[in-house]
């Protein structure tokens, strides 16, 4: 799997190459801006790129801009953004026309290198992957107006999982039960809060973070 | 020389310019009452209403309807008249003195200095009188043998000439060098006199116009506020800043080379690649060692911990680090207020800094003192000089002094030596 990485601090940077590299993927190359990320995706069209949020000149958004610009004009390029905080607002804008080969993570999430490397190639194949952090601020703000407190704490468990782009098998694998069990208990979620079935996993995470977004 | 150089600098004609318009202006305020009446009595007058041969009572009803209307005109327009009389002197003032005075909406405080400009312009009228008059008397015997070359036993009149003691007359050459030592003398003495009448004049207008002294520091306060209010934010944005490119990258660049190692060294058995989980362990070690440095630096830019222990230690602490051999003398009877200490202690820590990268010195002496109420900072260097108290580095620091009324002075002459004196309340 290719690739690009875009961090402006040195120690990370080399520390994100060496992670993937060692796990098999090909780092088609490691930049320190936006536009430097830009020429790299445009040029190395590569599987996924993995940004910083804040980098030069400005050390605000630019990578959440970068990321944006990307999802529009590489349609086949995941976007995995990473940042020290994370910023609702900023999942929201990311996730805005479409749920697929998307993810944002905060950067201690690289500790737990399977999680981070499950979350990467998720994002890589078109499916999302959202910090538990951002679900839970989600979550918390969804609770008063929708139906989330007629949820039994393992369907919170649940849903919150499904809403950070995990598979069922991802999900019973996290809860260490079976998937049959995740099953039903996502049926009894999407019939509690009055929400379509879905099959696929993307379209799950949408309408789940539609739900409780409000 | 600075005596004999006054009245011929551009300064004196200046002052000049403003003496004659004070003049001016006294002329007219004074006659402004008489306008009206003055008109009437022309136009009664060129009707030949006023002629001896009318009997009084066609004129009388006149002057009493117009003594009222007068006084309401007055009454009505004193405000705007003094206004601008106010307005006009004021930019007087900053185009011809350099002396910039804030106004504060004077309202009936305007026309009290307009009336003030009476008595005001006696000085400024003689300054300038002097001034013109010394130049005319002086000039008598450059004129003398043009004019008086008539032939011998013509019979003159005497010449005369004004001073300020009166009319001096003479019938001789050599009598008009009397009359140019007279106008030599004026001319010494107007800048003086017109010193003093534009000082006062100054003064008056920075009493009755400027903002009263509440509404001044009202005002400093808002300055200093404000300058606060940016001096926290833009520390909170620092702060955030450091802790996010720093401690904070190293903390988790660290994480992520201890993850690597778990995997290296496999959940339970033999560890399936020792040698690259050692590495990274040893790479994680140095890590969590460097974002300590870090956050040692950043707590010590925050608050020096050492500043607990008083003003003295945390100095001797500062000059112990500092790139130019310090010595710090202390003098306090007592401990000021803490965020005094704390700001005298960043002033000195900046100032050190500051001589360390630009002084090229080779001592610094590093003191405070206390005298009643006020804390002195002072930071002396034997370098180059040349510091600039309005250049950015400075200025800053002057600015967040005032926000507890500190000042600085600085005394930094091209070639050195630098001396920066800082005082502080002792307490806010």
């Amino acid at each position: 799997m290719r690739v690009v990485i875009a961090e402006d601090a040195a120690m990370m940077r080399e520390g994100l190459v060496r992670l993937l590299t060692d796990r098999g993927f090909e780092v088609c190359a490691a930049v320190a801006d936006a536009d430097e990320l830009r020429s790299a995706v445009a040029a190395f069209r590569p599987d996924v790129a993995v940004v910083d949020i804040r980098m030069p000149p400005t050390h605000t958004d630019e990578g959440l801009r970068a990321a944006i610009d990307i999802r529009r004009d590489h349609p086949g390029v995941g976007v995995l953004v990473f940042s020290q905080y994370v910023e609702t607002r900023y999942a929201t804008r990311l996730l805005a026309d479409r749920p697929t080969g998307v993810g944002y993570l905060l950067k201690d999430r690289v500790a737990d290198v399977a999680d981070f490397v499950d979350a990467l190639t998720r994002v890589a194949s078109g499916g999302t992957a959202l910090d538990p952090e951002v679900v839970g601020h989600l979550m918390r703000a969804g609770s008063h107006t929708t139906g989330l407190a007629a949820l039994t704490p393992r369907e919170r468990e649940v849903l919150a999982l499904m809403a950070e782009g995990r598979s069922n098998a991802g999900i019973a694998a996290a809860l260490v039960i079976t998937p049959g069990v995740v099953e039903k208990h996502v049926a009894s979620i999407f019939a509690k809060l009055g929400l379509p079935a879905s099959d696929t996993d993307n379209r799950r995470v949408l309408a789940v973070l539609r739900h409780v977004s409000g | 020389m600075t005596v004999l150089r006054a009245p011929f600098t551009a300064q004196a004609l200046r002052r000049l310019a403003f003496c004659v318009a004070g003049v001016l202006s006294a002329v007219a305020i004074l006659a402004l009452p008489a306008i009206l009446p003055g008109v009437a009595a022309l136009i009664l007058w060129a009707t030949g209403a006023m002629s001896d041969d009318r009997p009084a009572p066609v004129v009388a009803p006149v002057f009493l309807v117009l003594l009222p209307l007068t006084v309401a005109l007055l009454v009505v327009l004193a405000k705007p008249i003094g206004r601008a009389i106010a307005e006009v002197h004021r930019r007087l003032a900053r185009r011809l003195l350099d002396e910039q005075v804030d106004v504060d909406r004077p309202g009936w405080r305007a026309l009290g200095y307009s009336l003030l400009k009476v008595p005001l312009a006696v000085p400024q009228g003689y300054g300038a009188f002097c001034y013109v008059f010394g130049v005319v008397n002086l000039s008598y015997p450059v004129w003398w043998p043009l004019f008086r070359n008539h032939p011998p036993g013509t019979t003159l009149g005497p010449v005369h000439a004004l001073t300020p003691f009166g009319l001096i007359s003479t019938r001789t050459f050599a009598g008009t060098f009397l009359i140019a030592a007279a106008g030599w003398a004026m001319l010494l003495v107007a800048p003086w006199l017109m010193r003093v009448g534009t000082s006062w004049d100054v003064a008056a207008m920075r009493g009755l116009l400027g903002p009263r002294r509440l509404a001044q520091r009202v005002r400093e306060l808002q300055v200093s506020r404000a300058q606060a209010i940016d001096d926290a934010a833009t520390m909170m944005r620092r702060l955030e800043r450091d802790l996010h490119d720093g401690a904070q990258v190293r903390l988790a660049t660290l994480a992520l080379n201890l993850g690597l190692a778990t995997e290296k060294l496999g959940a339970d058995g033999p560890a399936p690649d020792l040698a690259q989980a050692r590495e990274l362990v040893a790479l994680a070690h140095r890590g969590a060692k460097d974002a300590l440095a870090d956050l040692r630096d950043l707590v010590r830019g925050i608050h020096p911990p050492v500043l607990d222990n008083g003003l003295a230690d945390a100095l001797a602490t500062l000059a112990t680090s500092s790139a130019i051999p310090a010595t710090v003398r202390v003098g306090l009877p007592g401990r000021p207020a803490p965020a005094i200490e704390t700001i005298a202690y960043f002033c000195a820590a900046e100032l050190l800094a500051n001589a360390a990268k630009h002084s090229r010195a080779s001592r610094i002496a590093l003191g405070v003192a206390q005298s009643e109420e006020t804390l002195r900072l002072t930071v002396e260097d034997d370098g180059v000089g040349g510091a600039d108290p309005d250049g950015p580095g400075l200025s800053g620091l002057a600015r967040r002094l005032a926000v507890v009324d500190g000042r600085m002075s600085v005394h930094s002459p091209a070639g050195g030596p630098t001396r920066v004196e800082i005082d502080l309340p002792t307490h806010v």
